[in-house]
């Protein structure tokens, strides 16, 4: 299936397989051992695989593999602080932003960039930023206050 | 009860300690099934059925076969004739002599990598001839209607189900004499409200992972609600004794219903026994959509008659329910919906009937909140109605009628928990009721109340303590994301007064965990958190009864002491668990392992006082209440209405986490609020149009407003785990009406019609402007 | 180094070189709507020509003529906020920010978008109230073609095997324009139920100029540039709007779909073209 393609990944150069229609996705979750990302709708839609491809976000389950070769990728895996909880990830935890845990991979993504672009963010600020990944658990609240929270330290 | 202590003193109850899980899944490190892996494994795949309704007569399967990797295809021939359901055993593990719904399971394929599974699944013919298709339960229970089920009498039911041709089930609870107390009514208003199907939408799609052991033993391991159920329905679909079945379960991303009973499980370990291989099956979002099950369409009449001055006499409520191809959980739904149609109220005189057809859909079942806001949102409109009608405001009408302390509930059962009034009052006042009420801007509020059941069957808990005096606690129960982990945790922990970093919570596994019937019915916390106390308090009297020899006391002079002691009381002699670990381990008695089974068993109806025919259960549950004030917007161009705030008041018994009771709260409006002004699954003729997050839209962030007022109230339940009763569904049940009620109060339009979409606003307020 | 197949151009030339090879090959550019469909398997492509190294499909420059060319691979996240886009312009970056969500409006471009067209998305009906031209290349070399020709049905283009959008034109904006983009969706970022895109300027108390496009409510926008005409030096009032929304809902075609019914979005047109309009106005007179 595919050629060996080698992949920037949360610093480190890792190698894979990767055919002409092989996602970003498929490639981290199945190879690369990083499986925070989770396939929810494979369409783009639900944010669940949300990654940062060069300092952009994007939805893993939307890149191609082969296109993504040469591009600094980083999942919520590359966020964590050696494999403890970053700041912002600790405030998931201390402000109860999580139930079922399918979406706080994404959401942190999608939240770790929001923060770069606005470090103290107002509640509709986190709404629009995080407006494209989906919770079906929480109502979203705990996972705004958990973003503000971060920011006011 | 172990402790008898007040919120404010007690040790780990009543604390909102962060879920025992948040670590593992802040780092993107929690295991979900698709995340499951076995040496050698393979990969499942199915091909679903073109038609809502045909005769299967043949299949082809040499093309797929012959595909590179593929190890195996299965088709309904390759499967016995044995049959599962929770209520009517009718459902099969596949398709066999005949398709009932679109997207229907016919065959199945294992091969080497999930892309040539789906690839060859395709590759396989099947022959079928089509028959006539009911796509209604009007059209279903017509006269001369295609039958679904032919051989439907043969069925096993585990109740009296009043079943025939079409009609699957039909349920009728009544008290007092409704016919004759209309005459005594100043006012009667009756109509007729609809329902839509919503999907549930939990954002992990159902899959499953089967491996055949050397000795023929089965290990399986999937996304559920219950490992138990599991268990039963795929012995039950393949003729298995449960003994050869191992359940597991790892990480569930959510459930609200869809994962409670079978989903792929029994097509996974169909072919794990026919490769003698491991083989996962994920299922596709799409396929998820249009094969796993989905909150049932109501139509329902609803008619209710007052006294001027308020006091409600009667109500009768005539309910059909489309039930999809599969019973499923539909008889229960329609027996709760039934018992819950005349709401957290006192009427001298009530009637409550309604009938669940089979029709070419996928199969309708459990869904947070099990038949409850289809019959809240009819009600509690109707209600609002009739406030206008009579110039009383909303709220008093409602405080005039809701149970009182010591009323029973419809068909009879006692209420000793009750916190309704007090959940109007609050709510009244946190949503600032009266001065809105009265400012008729932009907006408009709506008040709705309910109750709900919490209980439910059967449940057990083992504590077992270790070498070193700290704990495991097994239970059986899935945690679904909702934090029942967390919650058992610190019942344990307030039982065995020790902190909670001393008790590990077991993952469930049927070789391994007491019965647990699952995560549903609003049920861990109270019947689970009852098996934990009761398995905590055998515990404790067995520490007791070594602590006693090691302290030279007697056990009944003993008490627990914070952080894991046992002190003679009054003295400071006392005794760490650490030695009676150790005493117990290696030298006296033996290991300690407390436990505790009960069977939820107080009776649903009281036969002296209601009359009921085909119920699906006789034991439900306690009750739990809720009021809530939704306010919305209403776009006077589109007729869009946005959701601008909430405001709860919500008896919980006593709130074992109240930070997760918030959560409960903030996620069931949210999810209540999509079924209410968009969520809707669409079916063109027999297929369903929007199977896809594209296409079928579920609340974000711009959906939901961030101001949810949550007031949790607690009037403790006297049998509940330190006075708490459930809190999972009732959140959502009030979520419709109290939109619907906000939406007429601000437009001046009555929708009886969900979900409440811009056109249907829109038409109102036209309709409005030429009367 | 990579899987056969698999093509990273660096120019416009070669891009239409490897198209022309191939009748199945692929485009991809930020991957929102083809991987979309390659997931699906509603497409196989057996080849893929990556964009991300063509220069040139990432600018935007005014070109000799006056007009603003938007290079295909721009995002639609640098679109919402493109200065280059003012005044009645400004309807483009206004749909731009209104596509989905912030992710998808990182990875996806304005030239992916255009191709795809949905009836339903926002590009279209923006470009044609603009009267934007679409340029394509080909081995036969470039061509331009104006919005109203380029969407010709239900997801069906004027792009033939083998083309390129390498840039979307944009006529500069008349003087003194504004511009309103109105869509009316189920949730934020869903493909639009119906939407309205309004450019008018006055002169005084006149209308010198109006363009009107509608979308969502038929195979592809709607513009009825006689009655927008016809407009032009009245002074646009209640009765003139009621006359333009009349037609522009005769002119419709829309159908029932999982978003919303026929009769809905029939019903919804004049509200929203005069809600739109009206805004419009306000803009004017207030100088905003």
């Amino acid at each position: 299936m595919g050629e060996t393609i080698s992949l920037n990944l949360n610093g480190e150069v890792r190698e894979a397989k990767a055919g002409l229609t092989t996602t970003l996705l498929e490639v981290i979750r199945d190879q690369l051992g990083l499986t925070g990302a989770k396939k929810g709708c494979n369409q783009g839609v639900c944010g669940a695989c949300t990654v940062s491809i060069d300092g952009k976000l994007a939805r893993a389950c939307l890149s191609l593999a082969v296109n993504s070769v040469g591009r600094e990728i980083t999942t919520n895996e590359g966020l964590t602080e050696d494999g403890e909880p970053s700041a912002l990830q600790q405030s998931f935890i201390d402000n109860g932003a999580v139930q079922c845990g399918f979406c706080t991979s994404g959401m942190i993504v999608s939240s770790h960039a929001l923060l770069q672009d606005i470090p103290n963010p107002s509640i509709d600020e986190v709404r629009d930023g995080l407006s494209g990944n989906v919770c079906r658990c929480s109502g979203y609240r705990k996972i705004i206050d958990a973003v503000r929270g971060v920011a006011r330290g | 009860m172990v402790a008898e202590k007040t919120t404010n003193e007690m040790y780990q109850v009543g604390k909102s300690i962060p879920k025992v899980d948040a670590r593992e899944k802040v780092l993107g490190r929690a295991q979900y099934i698709a995340e499951l892996t076995r040496p050698n494994m393979l990969f499942g795949a199915m091909l679903q059925s073109p038609y809502a309704h045909a005769r299967i007569i043949a299949y082809d399967t040499t093309a797929a076969e012959k595909v590179t990797g593929v190890k195996c295809v299965l088709t309904g021939d390759d499967f016995e004739d044995h049959k599962m359901g929770p209520f009517i055993k009718d459902e099969g593990a596949i398709a066999k002599g005949k398709v009932r719904y679109m997207g229907e399971p016919v065959a199945c394929v294992a091969a080497e990598d999930e892309e040539t599974a789906r690839a060859a699944a395709l590759l396989i013919n099947v022959e079928y001839e089509e028959l006539p298709t009911v796509l209604s339960p009007e059209a279903a229970l017509e006269a001369g209607a295609a039958v679904l089920h032919e051989d439907l009498a043969d069925y096993f039911k585990v109740f009296e189900a009043i079943a025939e041709n079409n009609l699957m089930s039909y349920t009728e609870i009544s008290e007092g004499d409704v016919d004759k107390a209309w005459d005594e009514c100043d006012l009667i208003v009756e109509n007729v409200y609809e329902t839509q199907a919503q999907n549930h939408l939990s954002l992990e799609p159902c899959g499953a992972l089967a491996e055949v052991e050397p000795d023929g033993l089965i290990n399986l391991w999937s996304a559920n609600q219950s490992v138990f159920r599991v268990q039963a329905n795929v012995c039950e679909c393949l003729g298995l004794p449960m003994s050869r079945v191992r359940s597991m379960t790892p990480k569930v991303g959510a459930g609200f219903g869809n994962k409670m009973e079978a989903h792929i499980q029994p097509l996974c370990v169909a072919l794990a026994l026919a490769t003698k291989r491991p083989v996962k099956m994920i299922l596709s979002r799409e396929e998820d959509f249009e094969t796993v099950r989905a909150r049932h369409p109501f139509k329902i009449r609803c008619k209710t008659g007052v006294k001027k001055d308020g006091t409600f006499v009667a109500r009768e409520v005539e309910l059909l329910l489309d039930g999809g191809a599969f019973a499923d959980d539909s008889p229960g739904v329609l027996g709760n919906a039934t018992l819950m149609s005349v709401g957290p109220y006192h009427f001298p005189h009530a009637k409550a009937f309604g009938k669940v057809a089979y029709t070419n859909h996928l199969r309708f079942a459990a869904f947070r909140g099990f038949g409850n806001p289809q019959v809240t949102f009819a009600g509690e409109a109707q209600i609002n109605d009739i406030a206008d009608k009579l110039g009383i405001d909303p709220i008093d009408l409602r405080l005039k009628n809701v149970l009182a302390k010591g009323q029973q509930w419809f068909g009879g059962q006692k209420v000793d928990s009750n916190g309704i009034y007090e959940c109007l009052e609050k709510v009244r006042v946190s949503s600032d009721w009266d001065n809105k009420r009265k400012n008729s801007g932009e907006n408009g509020i709506g008040i709705s109340v309910a109750g709900h059941i919490s209980g439910l069957l059967a449940t057990g808990a083992i504590v077992r303590m270790l070498e070193d005096g700290t704990f495991v606690l097994n239970t059986g129960a899935t945690d679904i994301g909702q934090g029942s982990d967390t919650v058992l945790t610190q019942i344990c922990a307030e039982a065995l007064q020790i902190p909670i970093d001393r008790i590990r919570t077991a993952t469930p596994d049927t070789d391994a965990s007491p019965y647990n019937w699952g995560t549903t019915a609003s049920r861990v916390t109270y019947t689970t958190g009852r098996a934990v106390v009761g398995a905590a308090e055998d515990a404790v009297r067995q520490i007791k009864d070594y602590a006693a020899i090691v302290l030279e006391s007697l056990a009944d002079d003993l008490e627990l002491r914070e952080g894991g002691m046992v002190g003679i009381k009054g003295a400071n002699k006392e005794v760490s668990f650490f030695e009676i670990a150790a005493m117990t381990h290696w030298g006296v008695g033996g290991p300690i392992v407390g436990s505790h089974t009960l069977v939820f068993d107080q009776s649903t109806i009281d036969p002296k006082r209601a009359v009921a025919k085909g119920m699906p259960f006789t034991n439900i549950g306690v009750f739990t209440f809720a009021a809530m004030v939704s306010e919305v917007a209403i776009n006077q161009v589109t007729g869009k209405a946005s959701a601008e705030g909430a405001w709860y008041a919500v008896d919980v018994g006593q709130a074992i986490n109240p930070g997760l009771v918030e959560g409960q709260i903030d996620g069931g409006y949210a999810q209540g609020l999509g079924y209410a002004l968009f969520e809707e699954m669409i079916w063109d003729d027999g297929r369903l149009a929007n199977p896809t997050l594209m296409d079928y839209k579920v609340p974000g962030t711009a959906e939901v407003p961030y101001d949810i007022d949550t007031t949790i109230v607690e009037h403790p339940e006297p049998d509940g785990p330190f006075g708490a009763k459930g809190v999972g569904e009732i959140t959502l049940v009030t979520v419709p009406a109290s939109i619907c009620n906000a939406i007429t109060h601000a437009s001046g339009v009555r929708l009886r019609k969900m979900p409440f979409s811009p056109e249907r606003v829109l038409n109102g307020i036209i309709e409005n402007e030429i009367t | 180094m990579t899987e056969a197949g698999y093509f990273d151009p660096v120019s416009v030339d070669e891009v239409v070189a490897l198209l022309a090879a191939d009748d199945e090959a692929k485009c991809v550019a930020g991957g929102a709507s083809l991987v979309a469909m390659m997931n699906a398997r509603l497409v196989e492509p057996s080849r893929l020509v990556s964009l991300r190294h063509v220069e040139e499909l990432k600018k935007i420059e005014t070109a000799e003529d006056g007009w603003l060319q938007i290079g295909a691979l721009v995002r639609h996240c640098d679109v919402a906020i493109a200065d280059e886009l003012a005044d009645g312009n400004q309807i483009l970056s206004q749909a731009a920010s209104l596509i989905a969500n912030p992710v998808i409006r990182d990875m996806g471009t304005i030239g992916g978008s255009v191709g795809h067209f949905d009836p339903a998305a926002d590009y279209p009906v923006a470009l044609s109230a603009l009267g934007a031209e679409i340029e394509i290349a080909s081995e036969k070399g470039r061509r331009r073609i104006p919005v109203s020709n380029f969407f010709v049905d239900w997801y069906e283009t004027a792009l033939e095997p083998g083309d390129l959008i390498t840039c979307i034109r944009v006529p500069p904006p008349p003087t003194g324009s504004t511009g309103i983009y109105e869509k009316l969706a189920k949730v934020k970022g869903d493909l639009g139920i119906a939407m309205v895109a309004v450019i008018m300027a006055m002169q005084g108390d006149a209308v010198s100029h109006l363009a009107v496009s509608v979308g969502g409510c038929g195979p592809k926008p709607i513009r009825l540039p006689e009655a927008e005409q016809a407009l032009i030096g009245g002074s646009i009032d209640e009765a003139a709007i009621q006359d333009l929304v009349g037609k522009l809902s005769t002119a419709s075609d829309p159908v029932d779909d999982v978003r919303a019914s026929a009769a809905y979005r029939k019903l919804l047109i004049p509200r929203l073209v005069a809600q739109a309009i009206g805004q419009a106005k306000v803009n004017l007179r207030d100088g905003s």
